[in-house]
């Protein structure tokens, strides 16, 4: 029997050699045994690879271990950089330079003296101070440049160590790295193995460009300019601003219309919604309030929102307050009507989903500030164009978490429903929104609060309500007015945002 | 309308771009399965599957995973287009429906039983089993009122107003049995339903769902990868690999005569005594195996189809050999201990 096992381990050791063959083309011997040493130890083990050790980065390219390379190509840079600021570095240059204008402006005084003193002049006596005091400064500076030389053979020293290590550790590091990407060369087909002269030649390509030129600008004392900076054109930027400027004012001339239309019907929705939160005598709307926190969240989230409420109300920030909920309504509200029905298109649909994720991307990332401006120019300012800049940066959570509930409805179930002659319509409105609902109401709730944040970046373009008192107390350093009034924007977001989650809470 | 409720003749599904293209080399060059992947990168899915399936007949599809079981399961229903071949359910040729009709034939006349029972979690059990009434537009009262019958068909009542998760695993399969018995299809579609079950409570649903079926007359694609349910269940049994239908038969017929090794191996461990009857290790009355002069007047009988478990439990009560009669009354054959334990033991 134990023969057999012999047998099948010197089998299952060959078939292992192979494969270590086929993936490293060139050398596969010797990667085969210092691969079985590496594999038979747990923990590091030492395996030393000369040409790796001395062709670093040469070895990483030709093998495609590109981490390796940067890292190698990286460290020997470092390491060369100082040996060649030690051998031909001007070091103290700028010390000494500063030394000889020093010296010169000494020379000049001493002159000057000179003459104040051939003419009888009273300020000679100080002359003669600032040329000697000039004279040491110069002086100082001169030993600080010969000290700065003498730093020269430190750094020589310094260097050469440092290739040393540099060598020793790319020979005990090239192995342990191979063999793990051997590893994971096994496990699919996302890693390419073998010995490439094209990638050798990629490499020393890359190493031709970045060697000289680095060694240059750290070695030399004042390089060429168009090597520390880099060479723009000044025409293309003024150029792209025109262009773009002169497109802005065309558009927004041509489509005033359309723009017209979109901010009335906003301020349609905007007016309803002020007409209910503000007009509204506030008894009324603080009951409506509290009871529907009551009866939507419980008990807890009741108390809460009176104390909120109480903090708006006595501190002068009701109406605001209510401004600052209906405009943020109006913007939430836009948002789930507009970003659910394109969040369930972005599931249904692959083409939608890829026009439609890097401009989410776009609206989530780019600074408020900068659609601030083509907003006011086709917008105008004011409450609408404000709503218009919360959609921007609310829209895109609710997008992403309609089309992530929906992709998310097990295939099992909707099969089941197909199987059972579910319409697409049914399917949609009784299986798949159902249950892609937790995930469209954290979508709804992260839609919520994004909208909030943009209350004092809206008020800038004139959307009035909690923002402005922010905003004035910025402008005029009023600390004590703008920490209460982000204290009644943060009580306005935690009423709303405990409403809905609490309603969702209590519905499961 | 023929007796043959379900009739499928040469279906191939190819699965990939190519589907097509590779559909037609198979045709014309015969190409085997690694010849299509390699060529077309195409998966052959269904490979030549011809069968039909009587009205209330069993019909169980066993093979391993990857076999094609599920796939084929389906084509029936249409859930996944057949690549070449005809597809009969109740005389509809499947493929030829329009989708108006393949969805009225599908919310009517085909119930289907999912292995991961597919309830939907947000509705009560009672409308889980009523989804199949409701997609047809039954109003809710008289939905309500057939999905409850159908919840006492499965001895679930008691439970109408729960959500699917408060129910164990067997619970819920019984409110998928339900819905796919709601609106009173013809044919039910099983698609390995027990498998996902403990074995006791499988054991239940397997005995639970003979009867039902039984009783009810429905015809049935029942899918297993378990051979001892497949026997146990099913009135006739096809063996399916790579995609081809190894062989059809009865239960019997596949354990005694295995069409090739691989079902051989499959039914080494099945145990004979409940598959083999009385009528097929008999003996002429007349045969030397019993001694002359024994009076046989005094000895046990059983019918021709009763199995060897049964006659083990008929043997032991007496000395004599069992007399084996027809279905009139007639003798027709003896079984004596010695011929007993030979046909248990299995080789002739």
């Amino acid at each position: 029997m134990n023969s057999k096992t012999q047998d099948s381990d010197s089998a299952s050791l060959k078939k292992q050699a192979e494969s270590v063959h086929r993936f490293a083309e060139r050398e596969g011997e010797y990667y085969s045994q210092q691969f079985e040493k590496i594999q038979s130890k747990n923990g590091l083990s030492f395996s030393f690879n000369p040409h790796a050790a001395l062709l670093g980065p040469l070895w990483a390219s030709a093998r495609n271990v590109w981490g390796f390379f940067w890292m190698s190509s990286i460290a020997i840079l470092f390491a060369l950089v100082q040996l060649g600021r030690g051998l031909w570095g001007e070091l103290g240059a700028d010390e000494l330079a500063r030394a000889e204008r020093l010296s010169n402006k000494s020379q000049e005084m001493a002159t000057k003296a000179q003459t104040a003193l051939d003419s009888g002049s009273a300020n000679a006596d100080a002359l003669l101070r600032n040329a000697d005091n000039l004279q040491r400064a110069a002086e100082k500076s001169l030993n600080a440049a010969d000290l700065a030389a003498g730093g020269a053979n430190q750094l020589i020293l310094w260097g050469a160590l440092s290739l040393v290590v540099i060598v020793l550790l790319q020979g005990l590091m090239a192995n342990l790295v191979y063999e793990k990407k051997y590893c994971r060369w096994r496990g699919g087909n996302s890693e390419t193995g073998g010995f490439s002269p094209m990638n050798l030649l990629l490499g020393v390509v890359m190493m031709a460009v970045m060697f000289p030129l680095t060694m240059y600008r750290f070695t030399v004392a004042r390089p060429v300019e168009w090597l520390t900076e880099f060479p723009a054109n000044k025409a293309i930027f003024s150029g792209a601003a025109n262009w773009l400027d002169a497109g802005f004012d065309s558009v927004a001339l041509k489509g005033a219309g359309f723009f017209d239309g979109i901010t009335s019907g906003i301020r349609v929705l905007l007016d309803g919604l002020e007409v209910i939160l503000v007009d509204t005598p506030w008894p009324v709307t603080a009951m409506v309030i509290l009871v529907m926190a009551w009866r939507l969240a419980g008990p807890r989230v009741a108390i809460f929102t009176l104390a909120a409420l109480s903090y708006l109300a006595f501190l002068g920030y009701w109406e605001k307050s209510m401004t600052t909920v209906a405009l943020l309504g109006t913007a939430a509200t836009l948002c789930v009507v507009i970003g659910v029905p394109l969040g369930i298109l972005c599931a249904k649909s692959r083409t939608a989903y890829a026009i439609a994720h890097p401009i989410l991307d776009f609206m989530q990332t780019m600074p408020a500030f900068v659609y601030l401006i083509p907003i006011i120019a086709f917008f105008g300012t004011g409450k609408p164009p404000g709503i218009l800049a919360t959609l921007i940066f609310g829209m895109p959570p609710v997008v992403r978490l309609t089309a992530l509930g929906i992709k998310q409805v097990p295939d099992t179930i909707v099969e089941a429903a197909m199987a059972f002659g579910c319409t697409r319509r049914k399917l949609l409105l009784d299986v798949e929104i159902p249950l892609a609902m937790p995930s469209i109401m954290t979508g709804v709730n992260q839609t919520i609060l994004m909208c909030l944040s943009m209350v004092v970046i809206a008020s800038l373009i004139g959307a009035e309500g909690l923002g402005t008192d922010v905003l004035q107390a910025l402008q005029f350093a009023a600390k004590g007015q703008g920490l209460l009034a982000g204290l009644a924007i943060l009580c306005c977001a935690m009423i709303i945002d405990r409403i809905v989650q609490g309603r969702f809470k209590n519905a499961n | 309308m023929s007796d043959d409720v379900i009739q499928l003749e040469g279906v191939w599904k190819i699965f990939g771009e190519q589907s097509d293209e590779a559909m037609k080399a198979v045709v014309e060059e015969g190409l085997d399965k690694a010849a299509v992947l390699e060529r077309f990168g195409c998966v052959v899915g269904i490979a030549n599957v011809s069968f039909t399936v009587a009205r209330g007949e069993i019909f169980c599809i066993m093979g391993l995973s990857g076999s094609g079981k599920s796939t084929l399961i389906r084509h029936l229903n249409r859930l996944i287009e057949p690549t070449a071949g005809s597809i009969k359910v109740l005389d509809r040729d499947m493929s030829a429906l329009s989708h108006n009709d393949l969805r009225d034939v599908r919310a009517k006349h085909i119930g289907m039983v999912f292995q991961h029972m597919a309830l939907l979690p947000h509705r009560t059990v009672l409308d889980n089993v009523a989804f199949p009434l409701e997609v047809q537009g039954v109003p809710k009262f008289k939905r309500w009122e057939i999905s409850q019958h159908a919840l006492e068909l499965v001895n679930l009542v008691g439970y109408e107003d729960r959500r699917p998760n408060e129910l164990s695993g067997g619970m819920q399969q019984r409110v998928g049995l339900a819905r796919a018995l709601a609106s009173d299809p013809e044919v039910l579609l099983m698609d390995e339903p027990f498998s996902a079950l403990d074995p006791l409570i499988r054991r239940e649903l397997q005995n639970q769902f003979v009867s039902l079926t039984k009783k009810l007359q429905k015809t049935t694609v029942f899918i297993t990868h378990d051979l001892d349910e497949a026997i146990r269940i099913g009135d006739r049994i096809a063996i399916m690999k790579d995609g081809h239908l190894i062989q059809v038969g009865t239960p019997e017929q596949i354990v005694r005569h295995p069409a090739d090794d691989y079902v051989a191996e499959f039914v080494k461990d099945i145990s004979n005594l409940k598959l083999i009857c009385a009528h097929t290790i008999m003996q002429d009355m007349n045969s030397d195996t019993v001694p002359a002069g024994v009076n046989l007047a005094n000895a046990p009988r059983a019918d021709e189809n009763t199995n060897l478990e049964h006659l083990i439990d008929i043997a032991i009560t007496s000395e004599l050999p069992v007399i084996i009669t027809d279905a009139a009354g007639a003798d027709i054959g003896i079984i004596s201990k010695d011929t007993l334990l030979q046909g248990i033991k299995g080789d002739e």
